[in-house]
Formats: structure tokens, sequence, C-alpha cells
């Protein structure tokens, strides 16, 4: 019985000093005063992760009282935690995240709105490539500024183009010539297929098979967005002409991604942020050239990048966040970052800046096709649901990489699925 | 007086325990129950109150039918192979040689091995090109098949991973089961002239029904929620016919912010497995009693 007594009075205080802890750590958390401590999440790793580190230690330099967390939270968990934090009103203070993610986020009324911020501090907004911003706004408002951008162009095996008796310094500028470049360039064992195409669902076979579209002239969604455009003759032909690489001539397997990189693919399209990877680790000689287009076609590409912004905390913390980004995408800045990691600039002034271009030029020439591109390179619909919009459309050009439907029929059934949700 | 005392203790003692279960269990299945009346897009503070009209749209979803199909293929592979070879190697370990104790932690380790390190390891021996099991195959003049890119074999690879890795634990129940079955009824059996065969039939077979039940609910339980392996190995792809039913719930939620619709999904899947538990338990038990 007293036992018993003396394990009740002790689980009561454990639990009331419990209690009593959580509260104090509260406290003193908000007693730190005079130094802001931000918390930055981002995805970006390696190489990047390093130089946005020596970008961070050169500001907190600058601004002694200023301390940024920096946060890296992979690519396919930042979203949902963001998601969480935002639902649970504990936003971060920054974050940079995938241009896709914001028409999503920019509706969820966490993030704060920068056009007080930018006129106070007079951001020369037009120095910003136009489609880079086209998903920064909402309702007339900017919510987020690009930090970074890319696109995809042609990677190709110099090895592989000297075995197959091809010049390795002329790649295919058609899609005529990439073809019959791609025929010499498979081996029929299955040990190597003269183009990489990727065939498994998700966004990374949408966003890829968007350029061929846009290259014909059509377009993915109207001008609008208000419904579909790729079930079109220049859809048709597009998607057309990945399965005829795959089904027709054989030179592209339904395998996993990343044929290229293990030295099973003679040629990919792929993003400016490879050059940096493969510079250091592929064990072949390769080139770079701007994405082949159709005989009758235009240049286009597709554009990824991230974009960053201030969630909504305490006025103090946000006017110091807006601090960092807009040093962080400010010129001086974004030429260092672009230098270091291989991303194309998202200003002007950075692009035609002389330094930028004597450095592409002469320390990495592989970057120059990505460099010219940009100025074709499209922005994906910026609509919120996007993600299942493009699963869809994967989903169902899959089916007719995998020869279970015509070209036709596919596009036909996704642009159905599709119309309801644009409405 | 005392008892009063009793009642008060016993509220003390479980409560921490009820708070951690009921905040992270109980809690999130009620409201998700919730949720899946509701339009939500998790990212706005409110829903929308929408009745049924989520699992209305899913009974009318092809996807969701593609999925539930997809997962019961799975969920049937893993318990009828994982059960079958559980016990096939029970059954062997559990004769007197050396080394036994060995073999034992060797077929448990894979039970505490990552799930994700497991799979992206079978990613690598499962690659048509330099994989270890196309390179075997390869030595025999066997031409390998794209594994995990071949809708034919991409739900077998994810079944062999799965039953690899619950193999450990139906062997080590199984062998708990076949220790408690006293030695006497084999000895008997043996006078009687009963051979091996009808030894394992009419002896071990019906003495260890209740752990092969048991071992069947957790498998089928388990291996319906399948994730994480799926997501690593080909997220649902080829074609959807690894579109396991965790992931049209994941995508809806977390890729789709679909909330309300992903919340309909999971309490679907509870009702499922309910079911399946509830006829099972109903079916074995009236077995049990008519066998004796």
């Amino acid at each position: 019985m007293n036992i018993k007594r003396v394990i009740l009075l002790s689980a009561v205080t454990f639990l009331l000093s419990v209690y009593s802890f959580a509260e104090g750590t509260k406290e003193e958390a908000g007693k730190e005063g005079g130094k802001i401590n931000l918390e930055f999440w981002n995805y970006w790793q390696g190489k990047n992760a390093e130089v946005l580190k020596a970008l961070i230690t050169e500001y907190e330099k600058q601004k002694p009282n200023v301390t940024i967390n920096n946060v890296y939270i992979g690519w396919g968990e930042l979203l949902p935690k963001l998601q969480t934090a935002s639902a649970g009103g504990k936003m971060p203070d920054i974050a940079a995240v995938d241009l896709v993610w914001m028409p999503k986020l920019v509706r969820s009324k966490t993030l704060v709105k920068l056009d007080p911020f930018i006129e106070k501090s007079g951001v020369n907004m037009k120095d910003f490539y136009p489609e880079t911003l086209r998903v920064s706004r909402y309702e007339s408002a900017y919510y987020s500024l690009p930090v970074s951008t890319n696109n995809l162009e042609l990677f190709y095996n110099k090895d592989m183009f000297k075995k197959a008796g091809l010049d390795a310094e002329k790649p295919p500028v058609t899609w005529g010539e990439l073809v019959s470049h791609a025929r010499k360039l498979t081996i029929r064992d299955g040990s190597q297929s003269g183009m990489e195409v990727f065939t498994q669902p998700g966004e990374g076979l949408t966003w890829q098979a968007q350029v061929y579209i846009w290259q014909t002239g059509a377009d993915f969604l109207n001008s609008s967005n208000s419904a579909p455009a790729f079930n079109s003759d220049g859809g048709e032909k597009a998607i057309g002409f990945l399965v005829d690489l795959i089904r027709k001539y054989k030179v592209a397997p339904l395998a996993k991604w990343g044929l290229f990189g293990q030295g099973k693919a003679a040629m990919v399209m792929d993003g400016s942020w490879m050059v940096g990877i493969w510079a250091e680790s592929a064990p072949f000689n390769w080139g770079t050239a701007r994405v082949p287009i159709p005989a009758d076609g235009k240049p286009a590409t597709n554009m990824g990048g991230e974009q960053i912004f201030i969630g909504k905390t305490t006025p103090k913390a946000e006017a110091a966040a807006w601090n960092f980004i807009r040093w962080l995408t400010g010129k001086d800045a974004q030429l260092k970052w672009d230098m270091e990691t291989g991303f194309m600039p998202v200003r002007d002034s950075v692009a035609e800046d002389s330094t930028y271009k004597e450095w592409i030029t002469k320390k990495e020439p592989r970057l120059l096709p990505f460099a010219v591109n940009q100025k074709y390179a499209h922005s994906r619909p910026p609509i919120t649901n996007y993600p299942e919009v493009s699963d869809i459309f994967s989903k169902n050009v899959e089916k007719a990489f995998y020869g279970k439907v015509t070209v036709r029929e596919a596009l036909t059934s996704a642009a159905n699925e599709i119309a309801p949700m644009l409405k | 007086m005392k008892k009063k005392e009793d009642i008060l203790a016993a509220t003390i003692y479980l409560l921490p325990s009820v708070i951690v279960f009921g905040l992270f269990n109980i809690f999130p299945v009620l409201y998700s129950g919730y949720l899946s009346f509701n339009r939500w897009d998790g990212l706005s503070r409110t829903g929308k109150f929408i009745g049924l009209q989520n699992y209305s749209n899913i009974i009318k979803s092809i996807e969701f039918w593609n999925s539930l199909g997809v997962t019961f293929y799975y969920t049937a592979g893993i318990t009828f192979f994982g059960i079958a070879a559980g016990l096939f190697i029970a059954l062997l370990l559990n004769r007197r040689f050396p080394g036994r104790t060995i073999f034992r932690t060797i077929y448990f380790i894979p039970v505490v091995t990552s799930t994700i390190a497991a799979a992206i390891v079978w990613k690598y021996l499962f690659d048509p090109g330099s994989g270890y099991i196309n390179i075997f195959l390869r030595f025999f003049h066997i031409p390998g098949p794209d594994w995990l890119t071949s809708t034919t074999w991409a739900m077998p690879v994810l079944i062999s991973l799965g039953v690899w890795k619950r193999l450990g634990f139906n062997i080590v129940i199984y062998l708990a089961g076949l220790q408690s079955i006293s030695p006497e009824y084999y000895e008997v059996a043996e006078v009687d002239g009963a051979g091996p065969v009808t030894r394992f039939f009419r002896i071990t077979l019906p003495l260890i029904s209740p752990i092969t039940a048991m071992l069947v609910i957790m498998s089928l339980i388990d291996s319906f929620l399948v994730f994480d392996q799926v997501f690593v190995m080909t997220n649902g792809g080829p074609l959807y016919s690894t579109d396991v039913i965790g992931l049209l719930l994941y995508r809806n939620a977390f890729r789709y912010f679909k909330l309300g619709y992903a919340s309909s999904i999971g309490m679907i899947i509870f009702l499922v497995i309910f079911l399946i538990t509830f006829l099972q338990r109903r079916f074995l038990s009236i077995g049990e009693q008519s066998s004796w």
C-alpha cells in the first residue's frame, strides 16, 4: 500500500516535471533577443549544397546578427513537409522549392507577399527572365523570386560516336539525324542503345515529352490553361517520334532512367545540372548540343529550377529573411552561384556579364548549348493540379511506349481525362 | 476505499501510454475518417464537407480497382510463398545439427534490415545489364528479362523481396510452434507405423494450424499495406502494374494534395483488412472445431 503511494506520487511528479520542462524551453527560446535565427529549407545536395553553405557563411559575415540554418530535405519530402508546416502554422523562414510546386504553395496563404519589400528595396524585376517569374505571381502579386534555373539539352557519348565511325564533333541537329545516328550507335545485343528516352511513369516522362511537343509548334495546354492542347497534330507527331525511337527503330529501350550515365546509351536529353555531375564522375568523354529539332520545327526546351520564398512568421524574421533572399537572388551572389553550380542564370545581367561569358566559354563550354537555348525555354503551365495532370499524361503516353495503344488513342484518352480537371 | 485507490493508480499508470496511443493512433484514424467526407487540399486551414462524394469517386475510378487487384496479387504472393517457405525451412531447422543457431540468425537478418536499403540492393541485383541475376542467367545462356520495367516480371521481383524480408519472422514463429509439439505424439505415431509424410500431415500440420492462421492474418495485413519497397523499386510502373494501394493513397495525399480523397482510400483499406480478418477468423475457428 505504501509502496503504491510512493510510485503514484513519483509518477505524478514525473509528469509535472515533464510539463514544466517543456514550458521552460519555450520561454528560453523567446529570450534570445538580438540574434536572429533563420531556418532555410531546400533540397540542394552535393556540390550545390557546398556552394550554398559557402554563400551563407559569406552572408553571415556581412550580417553578424543573423544566423541561417540550412536544412536539407529530400526532393520527395520537401513538399509534404511544407504542407504540414503550412497547415500547422509553423512555416520555415525561407524555403527554395521546385518551381512546379509554386501554384499550389501560393494559394496556401502562408507565404509572405513580396511586393512591399520589392518596392522598398528597389529590386529591378525586369532583370529576371520573364518565364522564370511566371510561377512567382499570383493575383498580380509576387510571392517568390527565381533563384536558379536549368533546361534540357542533348548529351552524347563521344567515345561511342568514334567507335561507331561518327564525327564526335558533329552531334545530330534534326530529328532525322538523331534517328540515323541512334541506329548506328545501337548495338543489338542490348549492351548499348543509341538514345535514352524517359519511359517510366511520372513527371520525368511528361517534362521530356513536352520539349518535343513544343518543338513542333504545338503546346501542352492552351494559352489560358483551360484545355489540353497536346491532342493535336503536333502533339501526335512528337509522341509518335518517341514511340518510333522505341518501337520502330528500336534504338531506345523501355528501361529505368540512367542508362547514359552508366555508359549504356549513346545519347540522352537531360538537364544542365548533369554537366557538373558528369564532368566529375562520367568515365567517358562526352559533349552537349542543342536538342535536335524536327525539319520544320523550332528550338524549344523545358525550364526547371527553384523559387525562393518567405514563410509567414514574425515581421522581424520576415524582414531578415527578405534581406537574405534579396542578396541571394542579387547579381553578385547569383554570379558565384551560377559559375560554381552550373545553374543557368535567372538574370539577364548575369548572362550578359563578361566574367560569366568568359567563364562559360573557357571553363565549361559544354554549358553553352543550355545558355543559348535558355531563351527558348518554356515553363510548365502554372496550374495547381499540374502534378496530377502530368501523371495522367505520362500514364497514357507510357501505354503508347509499351505498344498497348496507338499514339492518337493515348493522347485522346489523356485529353479526355484531363479536360474536366481544367474547368 | 481500496478499490477506489486502485482505479486511480491504474488510471495514472495507464495515462502516459493512453495519451501516446490516443494521440498518434486513435486520433489520426478518427480524423482521417472525418477527412474522408471532406475535400481538403492540406494547405488551407479548412476543408469543405462533401458527404460521400470521395467514396463514389473512388468506386468509379479505374485506378482504384487496378490498385486493389495489384495489391491482392502482391498479398497473395507474399502470404503463400512466405508461409510455405517459412514452414519448410522451419522444419529443416528444427532438427539437431551443428551450427543451426547460426542458420536461424542468418534467416532472421532480413527481418531487421531496412526495407529501403534492401530495395535498393534488389534494384541493383535485378538490373537488366549489370545485375547479378542476369549475369548468372547469361552464364547459362538464358537471356534475362528487363525485370523491373516488364509488366510481367516487376511484380514477382517485388514479391521475392517481400518474401525474403518476411521469411525469418515466419521461421522463428513456426520454430517456436514446432518445439511446443510434444515428441510423444511422434513416438506413438512411429510405433503405429506412420511414415514421415503421414506424421507431417496428421500431427505437425494440424497442431500448428493456429500459428499458421496467425501468420496468414499478419502477412495479409502487412503486405496489404506495402509501400516503401514499391516506392523505391518501381514507383508503381511499368504501366501501373505494381501500383499498390499504398502508393495510390500516397500519390493522392502528397502529390495531388487530395487529402479527403486519400483518407477515403485509407478507410476502404481499413474495411478490406477488417473484412478479411473477420472472415478468416470465423472460417478458421469453425474449421478447428469440426476437425477435432
